[in-house]
């Protein structure tokens, strides 16, 4: 029997129809309420339950779980801060000591490739080892920071959990509503004049492979996911078939200012490169994308488009 | 629109493709855009300085660090060798400029380095591009050598030994390279320190027409470049061994680029010629 968090976003979704359709017994649990939930899905158990709270150990004790994919990271800068840190840092720290005292086998952890940073003195390709440096200039990020922390402490100092931590580049996919999805999927995007860094995307699809792969697989560790291609965020933007146009580097403070719900960490993501590989985990669980660029750049944003036409 | 150069375009076309399906590299190096990038050079700097080549048959294939002196305030030296490898050698070689950690952050001028095949001078990228058989240009002397005074021209600054340590870590040549030429185009009477943190640039070079001619006096004279390549120089020993021993090997390519200089400096007839 397997627990999924963040049952309520899309990525957790597709996740548990994979696993569904090969017959595994799947539990969702979000702190958001689950509507809309896709048909095949209805069956499912779900539990409304914040990660940090109590309601999280009656889960627990109502199923016996082999494994947890803990998807539910919270991202959105709806969430104010405060709220965050209880969901993504006491919430899953709770989550690792329940895996330990149920006895869960394997625990994957989604984290992200934002802890990195974008900035102007990073290396190309970075790895799982290299610094985590966007805690140093934007406090907006110390949560999942703080997340990817505890759970590659985690990996070493419980072994009876196999625990596989994933720092996953920009995710794009129909199903996906975090920033850099919603922002291409605007008719009118900007970006900084002067420049234009390689950036990569990974199509929720192939994340979710790469999630199954990593509960199937018996290695543990921490893994980036890149997908295919590395390719200029204004090749992106024309992908996408937005009109994009340049507002001045002096000006983004202002704009991220006005637009509170455009997390602070992000912009430098749009001007200096922050290229990861994954080589480590395509030789270790035997993984590879399959959607390119083109076609998950295009899926992303086909429904939107759709209702501008 | 500009008319790309078509001695650049061939040339470009025939360097080993090594970009996704896209037209770029992890890096951001773009053959597409290289082509206009590197015709801009060529017209603007190129028959500018109207550089004499020599040696540069002592281009080895594969993976290679060339290693000249740095001189002239701005990266004039950098694209003319760099455009010297991509038109001159046989077969064209793509050279990837490790660049100052101050250009990432200058809006468009990233831009141009990133698409004409530079990158971030970091020891992980330089060593990822040897390992991928790429031709490294690396100034050891660093911001040192180009923002040198009128007094020390062609005096060679303390070279660093991350570049050696790369070498002997990737079993790569060194090919020592002089630029003759450079010193001359922009003259630096001083170098104004207090000016340099405030502006944040590295430097601030104080052109001894300034006050006659004002910005225009930093415009670069026409001198003629004169740059030569050495004989490829193999090193063997661990890369890890300690700063004495690898400032000897240093001092052996330091030596070379002197040498070259001199050589450099003697065979010249005069300033423009």
């Amino acid at each position: 029997m397997i627990l999924i968090t963040g049952i309520s976003g899309g990525l957790a979704q597709r996740v548990a129809q994979r696993l569904l359709e090969r017959g595994e017994d799947v539990v969702g649990v979000d702190y958001r309420e689950s509507r809309r939930l896709p048909s095949d899905l209805t069956n499912m158990p779900i539990y409304r339950a914040s990660y940090n709270k109590t309601a999280l150990e009656d889960v627990f004790r109502k199923h016996r779980f082999d494994s947890v994919l803990h998807l539910g990271r919270v991202a959105s800068m709806r969430v104010e801060r405060a709220k965050r840190f209880d969901l993504n840092v006491l919430g899953t720290q709770k989550l690792m000591n329940l895996c330990v005292t149920h006895g869960v086998k394997n625990l994957v952890v989604l984290s992200t490739f934002h802890i990195y940073g974008a900035d102007p003195l990073n290396h190309t390709p970075i790895a799982e080892d290299d610094p985590i440096r966007a805690g140093y200039e934007f406090r907006a990020i110390a949560d999942a920071i703080q997340l990817d922390n505890m759970a590659t402490t985690w990996i070493y100092q419980h072994r009876e959990v196999r625990t596989v931590v994933l720092r996953p580049t920009n995710v794009i996919g129909p199903s996906i509503q975090n920033t850099i999805s919603q922002f291409i999927r605007m008719e009118h995007v900007p970006y900084l004049a002067g420049f234009d860094p390689m950036m990569q995307f990974i199509h929720e699809e192939d994340l979710g492979a790469a999630v199954v792969a990593a509960l199937d697989g018996d290695a543990y560790g921490v893994f980036n996911l890149a997908g295919p291609d590395v390719i200029p965020w204004r090749t992106a933007l024309r992908l996408a078939k937005t009109k994009a146009f340049p507002v001045p580097t002096a000006l983004s403070r202002f704009i991220v200012r006005t637009f509170a719900l455009f997390p602070s960490y992000l912009v430098n993501f749009y001007k200096y490169p922050c290229v990861i590989t994954d080589a480590l985990f395509r030789k270790t669980f035997g993984w590879e994308p399959k959607v390119g660029v083109r076609e998950a750049i295009e899926s992303a944003v086909a429904k939107a488009r759709a209702r501008r036409q | 629109m500009i008319h790309i150069d078509e001695e650049v375009s061939r040339a470009i076309d025939a360097l080993p493709t090594k970009v996704n399906s896209f037209g770029y590299d992890a890096w951001g190096f773009s053959p597409k855009k290289a082509k206009l990038v590197y015709t801009l050079i060529r017209r603007a700097l190129w028959s500018y300085f109207r550089p004499k080549i020599q040696g540069i048959e002592n281009l080895p294939a594969g993976r290679v660090l060339i290693v000249p002196n740095h001189s002239g305030q701005l990266p004039l030296d950098a694209a003319l060798i760099a455009l010297a490898c991509l038109l001159r050698a046989e077969p064209p070689r793509l050279v990837r400029s490790m660049v100052e950690r101050w250009f990432p952050k200058l809006p468009l001028i990233n831009e141009v380095l990133w698409r004409g095949g530079a990158v971030l001078g970091d020891p992980i990228n330089c060593r990822n591009l040897l390992l991928d058989e790429q031709a490294i240009l690396v100034f050891p002397e660093g911001a040192k050598g180009s923002g040198k005074v009128w007094f020390d021209r062609y005096q060679l600054q303390k070279f660093g030994r991350g570049f050696m340590r790369l070498a002997l870590a990737t079993q790569s040549p060194i090919v020592p390279c002089a630029v003759v030429g450079g010193e001359e185009s922009i003259v630096s009477l001083y170098d104004w320190k207090g000016l340099a943190k405030l502006l944040g640039f590295p430097y601030a070079p104080i052109h001894p027409l300034l006050p006659l001619l004002g910005p225009f006096a930093y415009l670069p004279l026409p001198v003629r470049f004169h740059i030569t390549f050495g004989k490829p120089m193999m090193f063997e020993g661990p890369h890890d061994d300690d700063d004495a021993v690898i400032d000897e090997k240093v001092a052996k390519v330091k030596y070379e680029v002197k040498r070259l200089i001199d050589e450099g400096l003697a065979q010249r007839k005069g300033l423009f010629t």
